[in-house]
């Protein structure tokens, strides 16, 4: 193995592990606002990549700019899902009910997009598709570049938004105790709307950067759901640091991996993950008292 | 006065037990009367098709009742049941083809099989609850699916694995459909009894005292995680034996849809509609999806609409009948009753006698 080809794999499993941080941050928000493991959160990542491509064909402008309308539709969407279909569900099975919705929401995007654009696979040429740096003999597309760039930005303004500004901190006040954050007069349902919109708008960011390089049909969301879910136990169920950790660690792991065993083992190291944390620290490696019971 | 008010009693309690007794025997006449139509289904069924479609039907309510010892008993919903459905499958052929073992040998076997893996597994997924349980779960049946896949030299890959018949060739296709049949139907009624002997033993008071509340059940002195491992490693041997069976009916497998999350999310939508604290609401689920199902494929043919049928069908029950059809139904036929009050219907009088008649009988 040449040392160009290690740093070229290490270089893209960071940038992929960029593209996992972003999503699982999605997930462990929705997660940390009520108790949710929202299955379907890959499946609107695909919806996302969809829009994307579909806004390239028909317009011919750079996906990028289709940001502009699935980031508010996707906010919108979450705060609506949120309000109307999760809160009605008894408090008592929340954890499960919760998931079984999710998932036939999640199927419900599947068959939609299969029906409106068929099974066939999809990918958006763009002009700089095939542009790609060279660094130290390691070749890096520009696409993943952007891709990561688009991750790395969401992620630091999401953090912004968290720590700096008031509706920041009255979203952290519900996460962590709902009940005190009343006291103080947080409107706690309409902060967890929107919790529950912000987390699905990374899933529109994360469909466009994803749909800039890779090839996208509609049953892809089951390949992303699997290893989003190990990030997110391994990190510790309702920790953004211990996710988004986790997420850059396995993104190398994985492209490192992929060297000697090709894509489809590779892809098995997410669940030995999972299945070992289990074993030796079901609460994960970051998580607090928040994940010990769940 | 006292022999008349100890008359009134005893001609209560004689009433209730002889209302007792025709409830059971209205409840015997029932289930008799239905395992008769079922068994005499083959005969109805118009063509092998229809023939097939009840195989089909049998086979997804054996797997409903064996998914129900965990997602009934202990409220831990696992999407990922065609894990140990597609293991046993893959089990039952591999022992066949490769070991040359007696068909029904090898089910048993590989269910065998199954049950023991599955202790590790439950030993990682059931520490952990709610949440981390269901993503376990279809985190084992995405890792199958990938090297159900990759490791074509043992599983024949995406190009499928032939299973030998059981049957010689002398027995036809539909004579085939018919015994499979039967088959399917003993396998469900013997997890239908295993389930309703669990349900009233100690295991089973325990197991529904985690489903709900695991806590104060820790706190009572329930061995929690004994109690939820036994279950689930039953649960797993009972799906592998289906899934066994099921290999040997179709005689190809395909990774795609032996590991296929769908499947398993077939399983939950069936126990759910039909109520999960029931001993045949899965029955009754599968019946209602299975056919569902397979009328939604013959419909939409190739299209992907019957993904959405299925999500929307799964969204409504979650949403608004999350105890199942029964309960729901029954809950509606409670509108025309008269209502169930916590208020004793008797007044003071009667009280005082009653209680005369105890002090009475004591001294």
């Amino acid at each position: 193995m040449s040392g160009s080809l290690l740093l070229q794999s290490l270089i893209l499993g960071l940038l992929l592990g960029g593209l996992y941080a972003l999503l699982a941050a999605g997930l462990t928000l929705y997660f940390g606002v009520m108790r949710v493991v929202m299955i379907a959160h890959s499946a609107f990542l695909i919806l996302a990549a969809y829009l994307a491509w579909f806004f390239t064909t028909q317009t011919g402008l750079d996906p990028l700019l289709s940001l502009i309308i699935t980031v508010p539709l996707f906010f919108a969407a979450g705060y609506g899902m949120q309000r109307a279909l999760l809160s009605r569900l008894r408090p008592a099975t929340l954890t499960m009910m919760s998931v079984l919705l999710t998932f036939a929401i999640a199927l419900i995007i599947e068959g939609g997009l299969g029906y409106l654009f068929s099974g066939t696979q999809r990918r958006i040429q763009l002009g700089y598709s095939s542009a790609s740096l060279e660094l130290w003999g390691a070749r890096i597309a520009v696409v993943k570049l952007v891709a990561f760039g688009l991750a790395a930005v969401s992620l630091l303004a999401l953090y912004l938004l968290l720590k700096k500004t008031r509706f920041g901190q009255a979203l952290r006040a519900t996460i962590q105790h709902r009940e005190a954050a009343q006291l103080l007069g947080i409107d706690t349902d309409r902060i967890a709307g929107f919790g529950f919109g912000l987390g699905l708008a990374t899933a529109a960011v994360g469909g466009t950067a994803l749909a800039l390089d890779a090839t996208i049909y509609p049953s892809l969301h089951w390949h992303w759901i699997g290893p989003l879910m190990a990030i997110i136990v391994i990190g510790g169920l309702g920790s953004i640091p211990g996710a988004a950790v986790a997420a850059m660690l396995l993104g190398v792991t994985q492209a490192l991996l992929q060297i000697p065993m090709g894509t489809t083992w590779a892809q098995t190291v997410f669940y030995l993950a999972l299945f070992a944390t289990l074993m030796f620290r079901p609460q994960g490696f970051f998580g607090g008292r928040l994940a010990q019971r769940f | 006065m006292l022999s008349a008010s100890r008359h009134k009693t005893a001609t209560h309690q004689a009433g209730r037990t002889s209302q007792g007794r025709s409830v059971l025997l209205t409840k015997l006449v029932v289930a008799a009367v239905l395992l008769g139509l079922v068994l005499a289904f083959p005969a109805l069924a118009p063509d092998p098709f229809i023939l097939s479609v009840g195989v089909v039907i049998a086979s997804y309510a054996a797997l409903a009742v064996a998914w129900n010892f965990v997602g009934g008993l202990t409220g831990y919903i696992s999407l990922g049941h065609a894990a140990y459905s597609g293991l046993g499958g893959y089990g039952t052929a591999l022992l066949v083809t490769e070991a040359g073992v007696n068909p029904w040998v090898s089910m048993v076997v590989a269910a065998v099989l199954v049950g023991l893996a599955a202790v590790p597994i439950g030993i990682a997924s059931l520490r952990v609850r709610g949440a981390s349980f269901v993503i376990v779960s279809i985190a084992l049946v995405l890792i199958l699916l990938l090297v159900a896949q990759s490791w074509a030299e043992v599983t024949g890959g995406s190009n499928g694995l032939r299973v030998p018949r059981p049957f010689g060739t002398d027995v036809l296709r539909p004579e085939q459909h018919e015994r499979f049949f039967y088959l399917f139907v003993a396998l469900t009624l013997v997890a239908l009894v295993l389930w309703w002997v669990i349900d009233r033993s100690r295991l089973g008071t325990g197991l529904k005292a985690i489903r709900e509340d695991e806590d104060k059940a820790q706190a009572l002195g329930v061995p929690t995680f004994a109690y939820k491992l036994v279950v689930f490693v039953v649960s797993a041997f009972m799906t592998a034996m289906a899934g066994g069976m099921y290999a040997l009916w179709f005689g190809s497998l395909d990774p795609i849809f032996q590991f296929s999350i769908l499947t398993g999310s077939y399983l939950v939508l069936m126990s759910l509609l039909g109520g999960v604290r029931s001993l045949l609401g899965p029955v009754v689920g599968a019946v209602i999806v299975g056919y569902a199902v397979e009328f939604f494929k013959n419909q939409y043919g190739d299209s992907q609409m019957h993904l959405v049928a299925l999500g929307v069908l799964l969204a409504l029950v979650v949403l608004f009948m999350p105890d199942g059809v029964i309960p729901w139904v029954s809950a509606q036929l409670g509108r025309f009753r008269p209502g169930d009050t916590s208020i004793r219907e008797v007044d003071a009088a009667q009280l005082a006698e009653e209680r005369k008649a105890l002090e009475e009988a004591k001294s």
